[in-house]
């Protein structure tokens, strides 16, 4: 999975680039010298590209594809995967079901590349009885779930690596830090850096925000979608019913301490469709929603 | 896994963020929401140490700091102390076989001290308010400015001191030195007047009503970020005081060499008050250089446990020279707990001009030479040994408590050094 870093001056220090879980990332640093830059960055990368690896749904060598291959046989978890699973657990409670991470399956009915190609009820309802949490069986160091059942971790995995890569930085540097995973942020610094939020749909910033300290991530379908007879599908799909949250934002930025916390906030309030903000509201968390 | 009831009513404002920020923190192995102290508040840390010795003095002391960080990084530490004092405080004099007999602070009243036991005025009992504010700022991104004011006071002891100093950070923030000057203003005002030193307790003979003295300090401060785990501090103190540094309240016992009895006042020109009322009021020199080495080391574990091992040193003009060591392991443990075991120990030498007690000849001696004196058994030699323990919990939105456990004994060449303490603290944090 290893890529290459690219490391470029700017005004106030350096920016580290590379590619990672399909996202433009970088780092960006100020005050420190090039081979300290060189040296952040790399770790960053590198810690993004192990948690790809562990995590990805793509790859067929890691504990994502052995639970999906293990046909309902229990399997053997780490600690790092068993932290990630508490994590999914305590969303998947606190939403009340809505945020599944054996919701996945979906995607197999639903592929939001743009198109018209909704797919029919019988089809959902086909899948339907390959999703929920509630299906897994868990112990200490291992897991069993139903044949056919997969796991997803495409919600959370991002941000944790964000979060996780700080960290790491933080352990080898106290200058000032920025790392960007497409857009999911989180920032270390005495002196603010300013992020602009995106809004994706009409290529224009929606806000702004001083980070010094805390992290920013979006939520949203800005991108991937259907759209059929005038009606848009959003791919936040509710794992109850099969289908596409209704009458909710497109996308959702909010700002907290940490990557994961912020991610998942967004996640949290999307699936609540038209009640997103009321959500957001409640939590009191900076949040930018866009709604058209 | 029970899936929760649907249509429950949502819980309470917040809830979910908060649910999630410590799930996450659980996910990410970081302490739980330890390091979300709220920004644009006062931090607010409130203790209450309590100090009680066997037999001796006890004390409470209430301390509410407030501290809060401005958005251009500036920061405004304010601080408020009440100290109350009651019990018997060792008042210079040496144990004896034979009975004592001495003047009240005010000199009004008499006192006897039995055979055997350490001389104690038992009509210590003091108060303390002290407030100071300190406000730093940043230069530039690197360098840092503070100044502070501070004021304290007793019913004999007015004190005002001002200080103003630069950090500098360096090499990315991995070195700081700092660099502190203090100055101090005491006024002493004892009961009854400044008693003149090296003269019989029982003539009750007063100088002015009050004293005064300065001191200067100045700290140089290194503080070396070693490599991620550790971090060591090394600090240079050079105190140098100035004006009246002599205990009011305290005498020295004149005792004939012989025998180890107390001498009497009546039989060297004095007033007769009682048996063993042979005591001179101290004296000490009327300057004093202090230079202090403080040497601190913090090694962060990779379970997140911490040692502290610290080392001071110094030394004064006065002979007396100390050494302490300091160390302490913190447990980080599940949910926020820790626990902190503490031992500390601490030795000094006397000072030249301290005496157990002294003979008729001595006496004479000193007064003749315009030399110094004191029987204080903090300015001889001493020995302390302390252990404890602190144990407490980082909670949500950075609040946080703690409490602390500790016994101090301490021993030296004199009954009346020999004392031992225990000490306990409460603590805590929460912002406002």
């Amino acid at each position: 999975m290893a890529g290459e870093t690219r490391l470029s001056r700017t005004r106030e220090g350096w920016i580290g680039r590379f590619e990672a879980m399909a996202s433009p990332c970088e780092v960006q640093l100020r005050d420190v010298s090039r081979v300290l830059a060189q040296h952040v960055t790399d770790l960053v990368a590198a810690e993004a590209w192990r948690v790809e690896q562990r995590f990805s749904r793509y790859r067929d060598d890691n504990i994502i594809a052995r639970v999906r291959d293990a046909n309902g046989v229990w399997v053997e978890v780490d600690d790092e995967f068993e932290r990630l699973l508490d994590y999914a657990t305590s969303c998947w409670q606190l939403s009340e079901g809505r945020f599944d991470i054996t919701s996945g399956v979906l995607r197999r009915a639903w592929r939001f590349d743009g198109s018209d190609r909704v797919p029919s009820a019988a089809q959902v309802a086909e899948l339907l009885p390959l999703i929920g949490w509630g299906k897994v069986q868990r112990e200490p160091g291992r897991m069993q779930m139903p044949a056919g059942m997969e796991i997803d971790l495409g919600g959370v995995g991002k941000e944790y690596a964000v979060d996780r890569a700080l960290l790491l930085a933080r352990q080898h540097t106290s200058a000032d830090l920025l790392i960007n995973f497409g857009g999911d942020l989180t920032a270390s610094a005495q002196k603010p850096w300013q992020v602009g939020i995106e809004n994706l749909r009409h290529d224009g910033v929606a806000g702004q925000i001083s980070l010094s300290q805390g992290a920013v991530a979006t939520s949203g379908d800005t991108r991937r979608f259907l759209l059929r007879d005038g009606k848009r599908y959003s791919h936040i799909l509710d794992p109850v019913s099969g289908w596409p949250v209704e009458g909710g934002p497109h996308s959702i930025t909010v700002a907290a301490a940490r990557c994961t916390e912020a991610g998942m906030l967004a996640t949290l309030a999307l699936l609540r469709g038209k009640d997103a903000e009321a959500f957001l509201q409640a939590q009191n968390v900076r949040y930018w929603c866009l709604w058209n | 896994m029970q899936l929760k009831k649907q249509n429950q009513p949502t819980v309470c404002a917040g809830s979910v963020a908060k649910t999630l920020a410590l799930a996450s923190c659980a996910l990410l192995g970081v302490p739980a929401l330890a390091a979300d102290a709220p920004a644009d508040q006062w931090q607010v840390d409130g203790t209450v140490l309590l100090y009680s010795e066997t037999d001796r003095v006890s004390a409470v002391e209430p301390v509410i700091k407030a501290s809060r960080t401005f958005k251009n990084e500036s920061k405004l530490d304010l601080k408020l102390t009440v100290d109350s004092l009651t019990g018997n405080s060792h008042n210079g004099a040496t144990t004896l076989d034979a009975p004592q007999t001495f003047t009240s602070p005010s000199g009004k009243d008499v006192y006897q001290v039995d055979a055997g036991d350490v001389p104690l005025d038992d009509s210590f009992k003091d108060t303390r308010v002290a407030v100071s504010a300190q406000y730093s700022w940043l230069l530039n991104r690197n360098l840092r400015a503070t100044s502070g004011l501070n004021f304290s006071n007793e019913y004999d002891f007015f004190s005002v001191g001002a200080n103003a100093g630069l950090s500098w950070d360096l090499n990315q923030k991995n070195t700081t030195l700092s660099f502190l000057l203090g100055l101090e203003s005491d006024t002493i005002e004892p009961v009854g007047g400044v008693p003149d030193p090296l003269t019989l307790q029982s003539d009750n003979l007063r100088l002015d009503s009050s004293e005064s003295r300065t001191v200067t300090d100045a700290l140089l401060g290194w503080t070396q970020v070693m490599n991620r785990r550790w971090i060591m501090q090394l600090n240079y103190n050079l105190s140098a005081a100035s004006g009246y540094m002599t205990d009011p309240y305290k005498v020295v016992t004149l005792i004939d060499p012989v025998t180890g009895l107390p001498l009497e006042a009546e039989s060297l020109g004095g007033t007769d008050i009682g048996a063993g009322d042979g005591q001179v009021y101290e004296l000490r020199p009327d300057s004093r250089t202090k230079h202090a080495l403080y040497w601190e080391n913090r090694y962060s574990r990779e379970n997140d446990d911490v040692i502290a091992v610290g080392y001071r040193f110094m030394t004064d003009d006065w002979g007396i020279t100390s050494h302490t060591l300091d160390l302490k392991y913190r447990w980080q443990l599940e949910n926020g707990w820790f626990v902190q075991p503490h031992v500390r120990y601490y030795s000094q030498s006397e000072a030249d001009f301290w005496y157990e007690s002294l003979s008729e000849v001595d006496y004479n001696a000193i007064v003749a030479s315009n030399d110094y004196a004191s029987g204080d058994y903090r300015l001889g030699k001493l020995t302390d040994t302390t252990v404890g323990v602190k144990f407490g919990r980082d909670l949500a939105n950075g609040r946080k408590w703690d409490a602390r456990l500790e016994f101090m004994q301490q021993s030296g060449d004199t009954d009346a050094a020999d004392v031992s303490a225990v000490i306990g603290q409460v603590g805590y944090r929460f912002y406002w």
